[in-house]
């Protein structure tokens, strides 16, 4: 039977809806969702092929009693167990997990791309309505759809200020001027811009950038790489990479729960004792982990998430699936 | 090529559909019959904004998908292709779905004989998301409140809940940046005489369907549907017909002014140069079905793309590969992440491939496109 | 700095391939700018070549074939004639001036009309400059 349904691209953190096309309950292509208020049927190629992704989904033929039977021994012989947060976890997966850590007495632990946190956030109107917008990394074609909303700024006749590393980028194409400075200097550069001027931004050199940012007065949008890194950040605090890596070197036993840290940090991951992962879908931390258990995938079941401009947005599961949830897990743990 | 006027005999059909509930009615008997193993019509999802194309395998499903979506910009040409090719399939179609459905038979990529097409007739459709800006700014209604929507007599006309109606030039909603897709604007074939039937109001009476009856399977569907008890027809007089000859000559007339005033732009468009090269544009492209194959793919094209493709590199080719069968559905425009105004340089081409071939992609009968073409004929 | 023109040639191997070689044998001089690249036929030619020709820095492209009715297999030029066409479209909408592109027919024993061919474009293209592409 020939279906389409509404989800969300999960890809990124801007938020975009995607229709997912089903053919006798497979998941078989995308299909424009011009309805979505984010994107408007448009998606970048990230958001297309993230269906594909279902090809890689960790096959549910292992013994899941077995398996929680270890995590519980795991976890309960040691007293340096680490839980890895992720921004790919809904919030309601986030706050089970973070229950779930609290009542075990477990560190947590939450990277947000080194971005940190924003209390307040430009929306995507304020990008579109902006007089200048200041642009770190390339964002037209890391995050196309927020790309997008400065292309309509500079329609609107706003000055696009660009800080970019690459020679060559699409960003720099659009930008009325392009550096590829520290970060620090180039936001000293554009100090005095008034406000309602939007700085967006997908990376920074440091730390201090980020206090430079805050500092500025100026409207602020962080475009997280995870879909609701946002979200969880309203439940963790999250871990800059150095941080993280101090907690990491403290660990014995490390769950991660649906992530993929192996990419993201530069970190002998050999040294912890014990690596447990749940995971929909299989990536590098799953090939290292010692425990892998399958969990049902944001095409199967209901949630929601935060996106970069902090609306929450529920989704529905588009298929049904007899995988085990995060909670199904962690209640077969506590028991 | 006939003309009646038709009305559905089933009370609940007449009162969910357009104007007499015609196309729902001859969905419901090819069901019925067992003629067809499915319908494939839009029906709405979040909102009458959102119409979602939908497979209906049983008649009594097929009330959700009575009514027209303006609102809708949809494709169905490769949604066939793809997904219906071992079926039989009756299917809703806009002129720019046929167009599509007609160059994919040309291509052998779909089987003619498997599709029942029951063509609507089109004055333009508009994106969901700016169509309902457009109701918050030029009318008095919340966009919320609109329980369907209607083009006619130059207007844009919204019908609320409470049975009221409110309506506003387009002329006056496109002056703005408003109104119909760019594409549609500047679309001069209005009714799909490629599908079986054409089916529309106008020339109308008030409470009938006026359907254009193009082909020998097209005259069986009406037949069948009058036999089976749920459609009544009669002839529509010299009047409505030319009413309706005049509501299409006007149109054509406005997307033919439309393409004067937007074609000389093509050679300014700047916009290329924010290309990320996502493809979205061909992948959504109902002509394009090569997929994998497609010569973009190559590494020849594919290496050192560090930041935009050149255009002549990248559209020009997809332009050599099909740009003489472009429909103009727009599809390619909606999804550009980017807002690159795509399909308007491919609709010129096709445009001016017809002025040196006759070939208009979609509607010319029963020949390949010319390039194709083994004979030995110089353009 | 008509020197630095660069000249794309596919030739058809039957006919205007050896209509060069005529040329070069008979010691006819034409312009050293153009590249020749052999083919089998014009009809194996396809738009995207030539484009290809274009984004790698071509200031203009050349394409001979076998006249009319002479194609070595029956019909090859014929295809070629009508793909032509398109590309003269194409490019003219991406800011690439008509004239870059030529094709003419030329038979193998036609050695002082592939020279004067290239003299010819040699002059249209060193006035129009080199060109650029965004």
């Amino acid at each position: 039977m020939f279906e389409i349904k509404h989800t969300l691209c999960p890809s990124c953190s801007v938020g975009c809806g995607i229709n997912v096309i089903l053919d006798n309950d497979e998941v078989v292509g995308t299909f424009p969702y011009k309805r979505h208020p984010v994107n408007e049927g448009k998606n970048c190629l990230n958001g297309r092929n993230s269906v594909e992704r279902f090809n890689d989904k960790i096959g549910s033929d292992i013994d899941l009693d077995k398996a929680i039977m270890e995590i519980s021994k795991e976890i309960n012989d040691s007293d340096k167990v680490t839980v890895l947060l992720s921004g790919n976890n809904s919030l309601e997966e986030a706050s089970a997990i973070k229950s779930f850590s609290d009542e075990n007495n477990f560190n947590i632990a939450f990277y947000a791309d080194d971005l940190g946190n924003f209390e307040d956030v430009a929306s995507y109107n304020d990008v579109e309505n902006a007089s200048n917008v200041l642009i770190i990394g390339d964002i037209l074609c890391e995050n196309p759809l927020v790309g997008r909303r400065i292309v309509h700024a500079k329609q609107n006749n706003a000055k696009i200020f660009s800080n970019i590393k690459a020679e060559k980028s699409v960003t720099a194409n659009i930008s009325d001027e392009v550096s590829s400075s520290s970060v620090g200097e180039f936001l000293d550069k554009y100090s005095n811009l008034d406000d309602s001027s939007v700085i967006v931004f997908n990376t920074v050199d440091s730390a201090e950038d980020l206090d430079k940012i805050r500092n500025s007065g100026l409207k602020v949008l962080p475009v997280y790489s995870k879909p609701n890194t946002k979200g969880v950040l309203s439940i963790v605090e999250d871990n800059s990479k150095d941080e993280l890596i101090e907690v990491l070197n403290d660990t014995d036993v490390l769950l991660v729960v649906n992530d993929n840290i192996v990419d993201e940090i530069d970190f002998d991951f050999k040294s912890i004792s014990k690596i447990i992962s749940l995971s929909a879908f299989e990536n590098d931390t799953t090939k290292i982990s010692d425990i892998v258990i399958p969990i049902k995938s944001w095409l199967e079941y209901d949630g929601s998430f935060v996106n970069a401009m902090g609306d929450t947005q529920n989704f529905s599961g588009v298929l049904e699936s007899d995988v085990s949830s995060v909670f199904e897990i962690f209640e077969k743990i506590n028991n | 090529m006939s003309y009646i006027l038709a009305k559905s005999k089933n009370e609940d059909i007449l009162k969910a559909g357009e104007c007499g509930g015609a196309v729902t009615s001859i969905f419901k008997y090819l069901l019925d019959e067992g003629i067809v193993d499915g319908v494939l019509a839009l029906s709405p999802h979040d909102d009458v904004y959102d119409g979602i194309p939908t497979f209906v395998t049983n008649s009594e499903d097929l009330i959700n998908t009575a009514g027209s979506y303006h609102c809708a910009p949809t494709m169905i040409g490769d949604l066939i292709q793809k997904y219906f090719a071992d079926k039989k399939v009756a299917v809703a179609v806009k002129p720019c779905d046929i167009r599509s459905i007609d160059e994919l038979i040309k291509r052998h990529k779909i089987n003619p004989d498997n599709i029942y097409t029951v063509g609507l007739n089109c004055g333009g459709t508009v994106s969901p998301v700016s169509g309902r800006k457009m109701i918050d700014l030029f009318y008095e209604a919340s966009p919320d409140d609109v329980i369907s929507e209607e083009i006619d007599k130059g207007q844009f006309i919204i019908e609320l809940a409470d049975g009221s109606e409110e309506a506003v030039k387009i002329h006056d909603l496109e002056k703005e940046g408003y109104g119909r897709r760019n594409n549609c604007q500047r679309c001069d074939v209005k009714i799909p005489r490629k599908a079986n039937i054409a089916c529309g109001n106008w020339g109308a009476e008030d409470g009938w369907t006026f359907i254009e009856i193009n082909d020998d399977k097209g005259q069986k569907l009406i037949d069948g549907a009058k036999k089976a008890g749920i459609l009544e027809t009669k002839s529509p007089n010299e009047a409505a017909i030319e009413g309706r000859a005049k509501v299409e000559k006007i149109m054509i007339k406005m997307s033919k002014k439309n393409q004067e005033a937007t074609y000389p732009l093509v050679n300014e468009v700047e916009e290329w140069n924010r290309c990320i090269g996502c493809y979205a544009c061909r992948d959504v492209c109902p002509i394009c079905w090569c997929y994998k194959n497609c010569e973009l793919s190559k590494s020849y094209f594919k290496d050192d793309i560090i930041a935009s493709p050149m255009p002549i590199a990248f559209q020009g080719v997809r332009l050599s590969h099909m740009s003489f069968s472009c429909v103009d559905c727009g599809q390619c425009d909606d999804v550009c992440p980017m807002d690159i105004p795509v399909s308007l340089v491919f609709d010129k081409l096709q445009k001016k491939y017809q002025n040196r071939t006759g070939y208009l992609a979609g509607v010319s009968d029963d020949i390949k496109p010319p390039l194709y073409s083994p004979d030995k004929v110089e353009l | 700095m008509s020197d630095e023109i660069k000249i794309v040639g596919l030739l058809c191997n039957w006919c205007c391939y050896g209509g060069a070689d005529t040329a070069g044998t008979a010691r006819m001089q034409y312009p050293h700018n153009i590249r020749i690249i052999r083919v089998m036929c014009s009809g194996r030619i396809n738009p995207s070549m030539i484009f290809k020709a274009f984004e790698e820095g071509a200031d203009g492209v050349f394409v001979g074939g076998c006249h009319i009715g002479d194609c070595h297999y029956d019909a090859g030029n014929y295809k070629w004639s009508r793909r032509a066409k398109i590309v003269q479209d194409i490019i003219e909408e991406f800011g690439i001036e008509k004239e870059r592109f030529r094709f003419e027919w030329i038979s193998a024993s036609e050695g002082e009309k592939f020279q004067k061919t290239m003299e010819e474009f040699h002059t249209t293209l060193s006035k129009l400059g080199p060109l650029e592409l965004e």
